[in-house]
């Protein structure tokens, strides 16, 4: 069981600090959704203390160390990781005298010199209590791009979502900003004019994107171009995790970014079944976590796609980006939406390992317990609405990808030997492609590949 | 009440036309201002009216030595002032009611009626505001080369503002063709005149601005429109300003004709002043001197009573302003 | 184009007007054979003479008033009031009188009156003789306000203003008599009521007033160094405000800055900002803010003046202010 835990601080006579952790390399806040044991109840190492959620996951956070917990913060409380949530005390001690009454600001920012006619509060809205500050007009575009600001963190004075943080949830998400966007074509905002300051990019001699705009995307990939090291990973993480509204607003966003067009074929599975019933009677009987179709598809997609990289790619303003390996989301349906738990490297895995680790991902999702890792990273998706008893779909991509696999219900059907008919089991593989990095007639091959290793299911044990 | 024995008088003097003249304007002015009472303290006109009821021998006196390109300044108790200087009873009526057929287009009511093409420059709401303006006119009148006057009406209570001093003085300087008419009645609102300032008689202010002064009987309509005579035509020369105090008194209350019914005169004080009323003196006068028959002088009060019922009539009639058109008319175009 | 001073500037309008028509006069305090005590009607006595420019007493509302009733009768009076400070002892004439015989008579009256004055502080002038009270007249229906901010604007505003037949108040600012700028020979009129966008911007609008709109743009330029455009209004009028420049800025770049030396409660800026938030709510990514003066009268020592007036500093750390933002 995945847990995460909160750093803490420990002295001689000191009381233990309980902190707000960390969850994600781009994780800016995080909201203390409830607290899990009440003030002055023991806990030991492990006891969870608090729900916090992010705009990627939600997760318990325990206990690292043993006392009688003490929260410094409101329940409801939006703060930044590292910030001072809570003490664990032992028997007898005092709360400590620095208590913060109330939650500091995401950063605090530098004091402004006494201005005599200032004017007192004026751009701060109240401290923050659960509620979420947004300026009107973030609130206007944010609407106009179909973007949650529900899920924005606020960098605006007292922690308000500004347009600012609207338009950097847009650009992370790869969309390219009609003209109307807050800001007009040909201009520059405040934000990515600080980026190319401190990347040392002339902003002159960035080639501007969509509509005139030079966004934040642009000055990185500018910045690279002058050899400035990248943070090392992945070419890009995408966030794949949703609540109801980025899910909404990323399915938007897809749609909006690229043209996509589905490819629809059967794959006759006769051959995939008998193979797996044959494992199952052997694999399970030793121990070896034994793939479902779903696992043979996966692994048939994630081969297809060495011999077809292309559709393992992510497009840029200039070019497609070829991921350097094949990471397959598998989509997992939960009570309030979607998951896609990702099978890292799933052409080196073993039919075995894949069938093992997509067993995981699954129990994790469905017991909320995945890991951030677990759920960045794709670069192809696979989704299933076979149990749903639906053949053929449109899977709309996931943004930052190029194409995904839809995977209709095994059923029943008939081919032709010869003038005979003979009872078959088929189902419907769908593919969604973005047809920028690659045409139809390709697209077309990489399902012929991966409808022929469903065929010749032997191959997946390779 | 007595009759006051006929003294013999300069009359004769003057053209019978002028006499008669004199007495349609104050009987024009006392049927009007009469009706214009009982309309609004029967409620049938809105706002509040400050009635000239007593007063009118010093408007006519004043008014028949002027030209209509003379203009006038006149104050909250300015309907004798209008109708003396010949403003048309339909229009006055129609503005006390609020028409769109008033002087003011109804925006005005009782305090601002006015009507430049008789040269009646408006009445004013603010005590002494009206003042500076008739020094304007006249400085007007002298830098276009025109040789009317212009003559502000004001009372005692009015000479105490900042707004009269600096006007006089102004006028006296630059020596501007101003005759200043003071109608003292001897109260300033609700305040006798004895107990808003320390002199008896207000024209003695006009020497501290090197400015000649008369006083005349606010009663005796004639004896006005020689005083005023006098000054107008020394004005008229170019000889520069003056100032003339009419002794006088208003019947009614300050507002309305009851008002707020607050006594604060004596029955026997409007009783003397009732005894010397300047319609029934010229009358007598007139019928005395045989320059106009009793019967003439009758048929000019049934006359003017059918012009005001008509003028009433008309103005009930007129179509109330438009909401529409509220915002016409503050700037000019 | 040659370069002539604030002062010369409103001296030549003078001038011109009074040359194109007859019925232009000059009446206030030391106007004729002083010129003025700023000099600003320098030579209108030896050009037009005795009867067209007119020395007073001290009577301000006697002379305003007469002004009123001049205006009324065909004239067309410029009426000089020494200091704004002094606007008190005439006030009558001008909000009850000139604002409003065009309305309360019924529309046959027009005052075409211009009343030029001199306001706004630095100059250790004192309490009495350095407000900045434009707010008040704005505030009459019947009255229009102008406060030109530069020797281009002074000719155009009062040329427009002297040839308008509403009761016109043209507020110059002491500070600014001596500032020099192109102004064109020939006479020309701005008209009342459009604002000068002075410089195209996308971060932030500041709103001026007056003098501070030079303040505004040399902010404007400090801004620009750490790369925030900010777009500078000099509203030109007070009344009539130009509403339309104001909203279809802060449309564009979403925040705003009302700056003016008037104190800053209830202030012109007050009556902006809320028209911004009225009509523009959905736009703005942060609130209006104004800076002006704070809430005392204006003080003599240099030290305590210079911390009171509001300046390009103060602008700009509220420009700051409205763009703060944290952890990006």
């Amino acid at each position: 069981m995945e847990f995460i835990a909160c750093s803490s601080a420990r002295g001689p006579d000191v009381a233990i600090e309980v902190l707000l952790p960390k969850l994600g390399l781009t994780m800016e806040s995080g909201l203390i959704e409830e607290w899990l044991v009440s003030a002055g109840t023991l806990v030991q190492p492990g006891e969870p203390l608090m729900r916090l959620s992010t705009d990627k996951v939600e997760v318990d956070v325990e206990a690292e160390a043993e006392g009688l917990f003490h929260p410094a913060v409101a329940q409801g409380s939006e703060l930044p990781p590292g910030a001072l949530v809570g003490w664990l005390l032992a028997e007898g001690e005092a709360v400590p005298a620095t208590s913060v009454a109330a939650p500091t600001p995401t950063a605090a920012p530098e004091a402004a010199e006494p201005v005599v006619a200032a004017e007192p509060g004026a751009l701060t809205p109240p401290t923050q209590t659960g509620r979420q500050f947004v300026s009107p007009n973030a609130r206007r575009v944010a609407r106009e791009h179909g973007v949650d600001v529900t899920q924005l963190p606020g960098t605006g004075p007292g922690g308000r979502v500004i347009t600012a943080d609207v338009i950097d949830a847009l650009e992370q998400l790869e969309v390219a900003a009609p003209a109307g966007v807050a800001q007009g074509p040909g201009v520059v905002s405040p934000l990515v004019r600080r980026d190319a300051v401190a990347a040392g990019v002339d902003l002159g001699s960035v080639p501007a994107g969509p509509g005139g705009k030079i966004r934040r995307a642009d000055v990185t990939a500018a910045a690279a171009r002058l050899g400035a090291p990248e943070t090392g990973g992945p070419a890009q993480v995408i966030p794949l995790t949703g609540m109801r509204g980025v899910i909404a607003s990323r399915m938007h966003a897809s749609l909006q970014e690229m043209a996509q067009l589905t490819l629809g074929t059967d794959a006759t599975m006769d051959a995939a079944v008998e193979l797996r019933a044959r494992l199952k009677e052997q694999w399970s009987a030793a121990g070896i976590a034994v793939p479902t179709i779903t696992d043979f598809i996966v692994r048939a997609a994630a081969l297809a796609l060495v011999r077809h990289p292309r559709l393992n790619a992510s497009v840029q303003e200039q070019s497609i980006l070829v991921q350097s390996e094949i990471n397959v989301g598998i989509a997992v349906a939960l009570d309030e939406g979607l998951i896609v738990p990702v099978v890292k490297n799933a052409d080196r895995l073993a039919l075995s390992g894949i069938a093992a680790e997509t067993k995981r991902l699954a129990a994790g999702a469905r017991s909320n317990k995945l890991a951030l890792p677990d759920l960045e990273g794709g670069t192809f998706t696979v989704s299933t609405l076979g149990s749903y008893g639906i053949d053929f779909f449109t899977p709309v991509i996931t943004p930052g990808q190029v194409a995904i696999l839809g995977v209709g219900r095994l059923r029943d059907s008939v081919r032709w030997d010869g003038a005979t008919p003979v009872r078959t089991q088929v189902l419907t593989l769908s593919l969604t492609f973005d047809p920028r990095p690659v045409d139809g007639a390709p697209a077309a091959d990489y399902l012929r590949a991966v409808v022929d290793q469903l065929q010749n299911p032997l191959t997946l044990l390779a | 009440m007595t009759k006051t024995p006929v003294k013999d008088d300069p009359v004769t003097d003057l053209p019978p036309e002028v006499l008669r003249d004199l007495h349609r304007r104050m009987v024009r002015i006392r049927l009007f201002e009469e009706e214009a009472g009982k309309l609004m303290e029967g409620g049938r006109m809105p706002g509040f009216l400050h009635l000239y009821v007593g007063q009118e021998a010093v408007a006519a006196g004043v008014m028949a030595t002027l030209r209509p390109d003379d203009v006038i300044t006149s104050t909250h108790r300015g309907h004798g002032h209008a109708v003396a200087k010949g403003a048309d009873l339909r229009f006055m009526y129609a503005e006390l009611f609020g028409k769109s057929t008033g002087y003011c287009k109804g925006r005005g009511g009782s305090m601002h009626i006015n009507d430049l093409s008789i040269g009646m420059l408006g009445a004013n709401g603010i005590v002494g505001g009206g003042i500076p303006h008739a020094v304007g006119a006249a400085y007007a009148a002298v830098y276009k080369g025109r040789d009317s006057v212009a003559v502000p009406f004001f009372g005692d209570g009015a000479t105490n503002i900042g707004a009269f001093h600096e006007s006089a003085n102004l006028a006296a300087v630059m020596r501007l063709p101003v005759v200043f008419v003071c109608e003292n009645n001897g109260y300033a609102e609700f305040t006798p005149q004895e107990r808003h300032m320390l002199l008896k008689d207000v024209a003695d202010r006009a020497a501290a601005y090197g400015m000649p002064s008369e006083i005349v009987d606010g009663m005796d309509a004639v004896a006005v429109y020689q005083a005023a005579g006098r000054l107008v035509e020394r004005a008229r020369a170019g000889e520069g300003p003056s100032f003339l105090e009419a002794k006088t008194y208003r019947y009614y209350d300050h507002q309305g004709v009851k008002g707020l019914r607050i006594p604060y005169r004596t029955q026997e004080e409007i009783d003397t002043w009732l005894e010397r009323d300047a319609i029934a003196a010229l009358e007598q006068r007139l019928a005395g001197a045989d320059v106009a028959p009793a019967d003439e002088l009758a048929q000019v009060w049934t006359d003017t009573r059918e012009e005001i019922a008509a003028a009433i009539t008309y103005a009930e009639n007129s179509p109330d302003p438009d909401p529409a058109d509220l915002l016409e008319n503050v700037y000019t175009v | 184009m040659r370069e002539i001073t604030y002062v010369k500037a409103f001296t030549e309008s003078l001038m011109q007007l009074m040359a194109e028509d007859d019925d232009v006069v000059v009446i206030g305090e030391d106007v004729a054979h002083y010129g003025g005590v700023f000099h600003a009607f320098d030579g209108l006595l030896t050009t037009y003479g005795e009867k067209r420019v007119i020395d007073t007493p001290i009577s301000e509302m006697g002379f305003i008033g007469m002004g009123v009733g001049a205006a009324a009768r065909g004239l067309r009076p410029v009426c000089d009031l020494m200091f704004f400070d002094f606007i008190g002892v005439a006030l009558d004439q001008l909000y009850n009188q000139a604002a409003k015989l065009k309305f309360m008579f019924g529309g046959d009256v027009s005052v075409p009156l211009t009343l030029t004055t001199a306001g706004g502080a630095g100059l250790s002038a004192g309490p009495q003789h350095s407000q900045s009270l434009e707010a008040w007249l704005a505030h009459v229906p019947g009255l229009k306000v102008a406060l030109p901010s530069s020797p281009h604007d002074v000719k155009g505003l009062m040329v427009a203003a002297v040839r308008d037949d509403n009761p016109t108040v043209v507020v110059l600012n002491k500070r600014m008599l001596g500032t020099k700028g192109p102004v064109p020979e020939e006479i020309y009129e701005i008209p009342l009521g459009h604002a000068n966008v002075m410089r195209s911007g996308t971060d932030v609008t500041i709103i001026a007033v007056g003098r501070m709109a030079s303040e505004a743009m040399t902010a404007a330029s400090r801004l620009a160094e750490a790369g925030i455009e900010a777009e500078v209004i000099d509203l030109r009028t007070v009344q009539p405000l130009d509403s339309t420049t104001i909203l279809d800025s802060v449309r564009r770049t979403n925040r705003a800055l009302v700056v003016h030396e008037a104190v800053t409660f209830g202030g012109i800026g007050a009556e902006i900002s809320s028209q911004i938030q009225e009509e523009a709510f959905d736009y703005l990514d942060a609130p209006v803010i104004r800076v002006g003066a704070p809430f005392s009268p204006v003080p003599f020592s240099p030290v305590l003046e210079r911390a009171y007036i509001p300046d390009s500093n103060r602008i700009a750390d509220g420009v700051h202010r409205l763009l703060e933002r944290s952890g990006a």
